[in-house]
């Protein structure tokens, strides 16, 4: 009776984290290469979670093929982004480029709310929705946020081969390790931090565009994102692409504290812990864990990069 | 005295300026505003008086605290839970108020002030929003519908709790309040703690080989610049006498406040006061003109964003910094 309730949670933890660590990506790498925090980053996600909806209902296609869609439209906003703004951010302190990108935040979501208005919008359609696999012992996976955890990974496979595996990926590596140095030697770096934003861009719409098969989208869900994914990039270590990934689980699994939390009551037979309103403290435990992790070890479990 | 001294001191330039915007400030009301220009004025010396409060970490200090509204949020509390349950007087709850928002800010200073630049910053954000979660859920200050002050059960004009119907008397009040504050910031800025932050912004590592205890000079500060936010969080509750956690202690107030402080130039006794007074009225403005009257929700807020962007990338030292610049070119 009650080892359903854990199975399910801890299942639920590991498929939402797959999909967070994705979110996480863009922000990792576009930290890794210049030094520079991107507050827009869940407004970014909330763009591609837009353009897979739109893509879907406007033309009826299957949710799941609109990803190359939303993969370019972040590609594009990456670009656009770094070299018609951000780029004159990198001469100002701080201060300015936290701001700067909480400016670029704030314009993205209310362009949305302009556009779309406040209202909550979800895909129904599609071959996915609605089916779900048994696992047995009563635990079912929805076959959407199995899809959407399946194709994370691979997106991120894709990512770390390019990285290490090509040209281009090695010469990001080596702006992120010393630009002056890169520059020296011939990489042209303006550019690689362009190439930053632009994979930055392109891997969060496409986690959007999956999120959006069993999230309801609304201008406001930047911030949530924003911070989940911050929780992610401190706990794996800033600038550290296999750290998003093991982060990205743990934050998922941190996420379905709740479900855990029932499991422990239930097995005790505490009632106190059932009175316990943890539902509503589901991200508040994420943010605690940033604040912890950050003392505990500024560099995180991967981290190279202070 | 030698503090009330150094507080009273102020340059040529300083005190024109500061005299000309108090005569304009005292007769502001005599000039027969609408109720529309007085709430905005009030809302321009509210602001500017956390953006002072701000200023004295994030533009002295050089540390980015993006979590100030928490601070708005722990006085704004602490005045109406006591006002609505044990019927406390305004002039004793603030005190108590700045009391608990000073203690927490030791609580969360301590380990904050370990961590560095965007690390410090996103923690803060992270505190403020543990501390608005808490508040959503806790019955006691009323979760997340939050509390309301009734002015009928009170005959206003009531000074001891402050309720009132006339916007003029908040007005004057804040008035004072916004003086006492331009007074404490000019006494902290040339105070030894003044000098001490200012030589830790400027470089961390030379600051501390001069035997400055730079954890502890930050953590004495932001309890200041709390003090500061968190006697105008309880002025807010009376003032607007309906809080809630969501427009109260959200982040869009902690990032308004550094905002401002930023685009009138972050670090001078003026810059806060300069960037509240060019961005409250705008805030407004944009948001009954466009916001109300186009039908178009949210445009108000894509312009605002629009003049962050730009302030940011073109001139990060505000118009007291390019104020500073011209006249240096003119000498």
């Amino acid at each position: 009776m009650a080892l359903d309730v854990l199975v399910s949670s801890l299942v639920a933890g590991v498929l939402i984290g797959t999909v967070l660590a994705l979110v996480a990506l863009g922000l990792t790498i576009i930290f890794g290469v210049m030094d520079i925090v991107n507050f827009a980053h869940g407004e970014f996600l909330m763009v591609g979670m837009y353009t897979g909806l739109l893509v879907a209902q406007g033309v009826g296609m299957e949710p799941l093929l609109t990803l190359p869609a939303a993969g370019a439209v972040g590609f594009l906003l990456g670009i656009v982004c770094y070299f018609g703004f951000v780029k004159f951010l990198l001469r100002g302190p701080m201060l300015a480029q936290l701001l700067g990108t909480f400016g670029l935040m704030l314009f993205l979501r209310n362009l949305a709310l302009v556009f779309f208005g406040s209202e909550d919008r979800a895909i129904h359609h599609g071959i996915l929705v609605g089916k779900s696999l048994a696992l047995g012992m009563g635990v079912m996976i929805p076959a959407t946020k199995l899809a959407a955890a399946i194709l994370s990974v691979l997106a991120f496979i894709c990512v770390w081969l390019f990285i290490h595996k090509t040209k281009t990926g090695k010469a990001l590596q080596a702006t992120a390790v010393n630009p002056q140095g890169a520059r020296y030697v011939g990489i042209p770096t303006d550019k690689m931090n362009g190439l930053a934003w632009a994979i930055g861009g392109a891997t969060v719409t496409i986690a959007g565009a999956l999120l959006v098969n069993f999230w309801a989208v609304n201008p406001y869900v930047g911030l949530l994102f924003t911070m989940l994914a911050f929780t992610i990039v401190a706990l794996g270590g800033f600038g550290s692409v296999p750290g998003a990934f093991v982060a990205g689980l743990i934050v998922g699994l941190i996420t379905e504290l709740p479900g855990i939390w029932d499991f422990i009551s239930i097995t005790l037979g505490w009632s106190w812990m059932s009175k316990v309103p943890m539902t509503s403290f589901k991200y508040t435990w994420v943010y605690l864990a940033y604040f912890i992790i950050m003392l505990i070890s500024p560099k995180g479990l991967f981290g190279w990069k202070r | 005295m030698e503090a009330l001294r150094s507080a009273f001191t102020f340059q040529k330039t300083d005190l024109w300026i500061g005299g000309v915007l108090a005569s304009c400030l005292i007769l502001f009301p005599l000039l027969g505003p609408s109720s529309f220009a007085m709430a905005t004025m009030i809302q321009f010396l509210m602001f500017s008086i956390y953006g002072m409060g701000w200023n004295a970490i994030g533009g002295y200090g050089g540390q980015v605290d993006l979590g100030k509204a928490q601070y708005v949020g722990i006085g704004a509390y602490t005045t109406t839970v006591m006002l609505l349950r044990w019927d406390v007087p305004f002039w004793i709850s603030m005190p108590i108020g700045m009391a608990i928002a000073v203690g927490w800010s030791f609580v969360i200073g301590y380990p904050l002030f370990k961590l560095k630049g965007h690390y410090f910053a996103i923690a803060t954000i992270a505190t403020s929003l543990v501390l608005k979660d808490l508040f959503e859920v806790w019955d006691f200050v009323g979760a997340a519908k939050g509390l309301h002050i009734s002015p009928v059960k009170y005959p206003p004009p009531d000074f001891k709790r402050l309720i009132f119907r006339e916007d003029i008397y908040y007005y004057y009040l804040l008035l004072a309040f916004f003086f006492i504050a331009i007074l404490v910031i000019n006494w902290f800025r040339h105070s030894r703690i003044g000098y001490q932050l200012r030589a830790i912004r400027d470089n961390e590592d030379l600051a501390k080989s001069l035997g400055i205890n730079v954890h502890w000079s930050k953590i004495k500060t932001y309890a200041l610049a709390t003090a500061f936010v968190s006697a105008i969080g309880s002025f807010h509750a009376v003032y607007i006498k309906n809080i809630e956690p969501e427009d109260t202690m959200s982040l869009d107030i902690s990032v308004l406040i550094a905002l401002m402080a930023m685009l009138g130039g972050a670090g001078s006794l003026w810059g806060p006061i300069i960037g509240a007074s060019i961005l409250i009225p705008l805030k407004s403005y944009l948001k009954t003109w466009l916001g109300a009257k186009a039908g178009l929700v949210g445009i108000d807020l894509v312009i605002y964003a629009v003049i962050i962007m730009v302030v940011s990338a073109v001139e990060p030292r505000g118009i007291w910094g390019m104020l500073q610049r011209f006249k240096r070119k003119r000498n």
